[in-house]
């Protein structure tokens, strides 16, 4: 069960609190952990075997020669998902309050008759 | 929550806490995890501590929305500004041209440090823009 | 009606997570891009975060672009919410 299974059965759990939820506050959490699931997928695929962290020693250390670092590159790139993830959340929410203020419900099925 | 003694007087004393905090993880960007991002969402979360403890209308008197905006977009033209800078002298856009300095020390990494500062003063105001936009709807259509 | 979506997911689900089992989990193929950071990393950019030396130093001009990400966020946000006069 390495992080990449784990990361798929995240993706499967938001997707059915998307699909399967009737409320819009619910369906925007489920909305949260699949960006959260993308991110986890990306930072498990560059994984080495006894690596440690991207970040090297201070001093000119010998065994910076020869330790096995994880790879830097899908770290760099997740922050740029986290910060579409949060703005994401934020218009949507946006949306919500505006919704609820005008029709004053929140549950999708009623909001299909209006 | 607005009228407790103990949260109001806990979150003065603790103000400037979260603020070192939050400029601490800035600029050792370079040395340990960290950096613009990741230091402008907790000096956002200040602000909103401040909110949550004394209301939106004194928090709003002291950190007013139309600063705020004009810091971001200030902040913006800065970064570009800062990528303009290296053309002056002969390098290409956003090139690290100032000197290096010495591995380990927090006055090295050239054009990290500017960099990181500029990205936490636009993360903290972006944030804090969001934060008052939904706090202070007030159910108008 | 709806327990027949439940049913198609569920099997999408376990399709997908067996299938990704993969013996190349911690040892990736492609070394030769990780390997260039690794090394000239910090003699390029006096940085000891290889990851900041990335998003700040090789690939500044996506972080511009990641802040106008984030400033059109907020005028999202702030139009939405705005009293329409």
């Amino acid at each position: 069960m390495t992080p990449i299974n784990i990361s798929l059965l995240l993706f499967m759990i938001g997707l059915y609190g998307v699909i399967s939820k009737n409320n819009l506050i619910k369906k925007i959490i489920g909305l949260a952990i699949i960006n959260a699931s993308v991110v986890l997928f990306f930072i498990a695929i560059g994984y080495r075997e006894g690596g440690l962290a991207p970040i090297m020693s201070r001093s000119e250390a010998v065994d910076s020669a020869n330790q096995i670092f994880v790879n830097p590159i899908p770290q760099a790139l997740m922050l740029t998902a986290i910060v579409v993830s949060i703005s994401l959340t934020a218009v949507a929410l946006a949306l919500v309050v505006k919704i609820y203020s005008k029709y004053k419900t929140l549950d999708v099925q009623k909001l299909y008759e209006e | 929550m607005k009228n407790s003694r103990i949260i109001r007087t806990l979150a003065q004393k603790l103000l400037p806490f979260i603020f070192l905090f939050g400029f601490y993880l800035t600029f050792h960007g370079h040395l340990s995890p960290g950096g613009g991002f990741q230091g402008g969402v907790v000096i956002a979360t200040a602000i909103i501590l401040l909110t949550l403890s004394y209301g939106i209308k004194e928090t709003e008197n002291r950190f007013k929305e139309k600063h705020l905006s004009v810091l971001e977009k200030l902040a913006i033209l800065a970064f570009i500004f800062l990528g303009l800078l290296g053309i002056f002298f002969g390098y290409p856009f956003l090139k690290n041209f100032l000197p290096l300095g010495q591995r380990g020390y927090v006055a090295s990494a050239g054009l990290m440090i500017p960099l990181n500062f500029v990205i936490s003063i636009k993360v903290a105001a972006g944030m804090t823009g969001i934060f008052y936009a939904l706090v202070k709807y007030r159910g108008e259509i | 009606m709806k327990k027949y979506y439940y049913i198609v997911l569920l099997i999408i689900m376990t399709i997908l997570i067996i299938g990704s089992i993969s013996p190349e989990y911690g040892n990736p193929r492609n070394m030769d891009y990780i390997n260039y950071y690794l090394e000239h990393g910090v003699q390029d950019t006096g940085a000891i975060n290889l990851v900041a030396s990335i998003y700040l130093d090789y690939r500044a001009y996506d972080t511009l672009i990641e802040t106008v990400v984030l400033f059109m966020a907020v005028i999202g946000v702030t139009f939405i919410l705005s009293k329409g006069k």
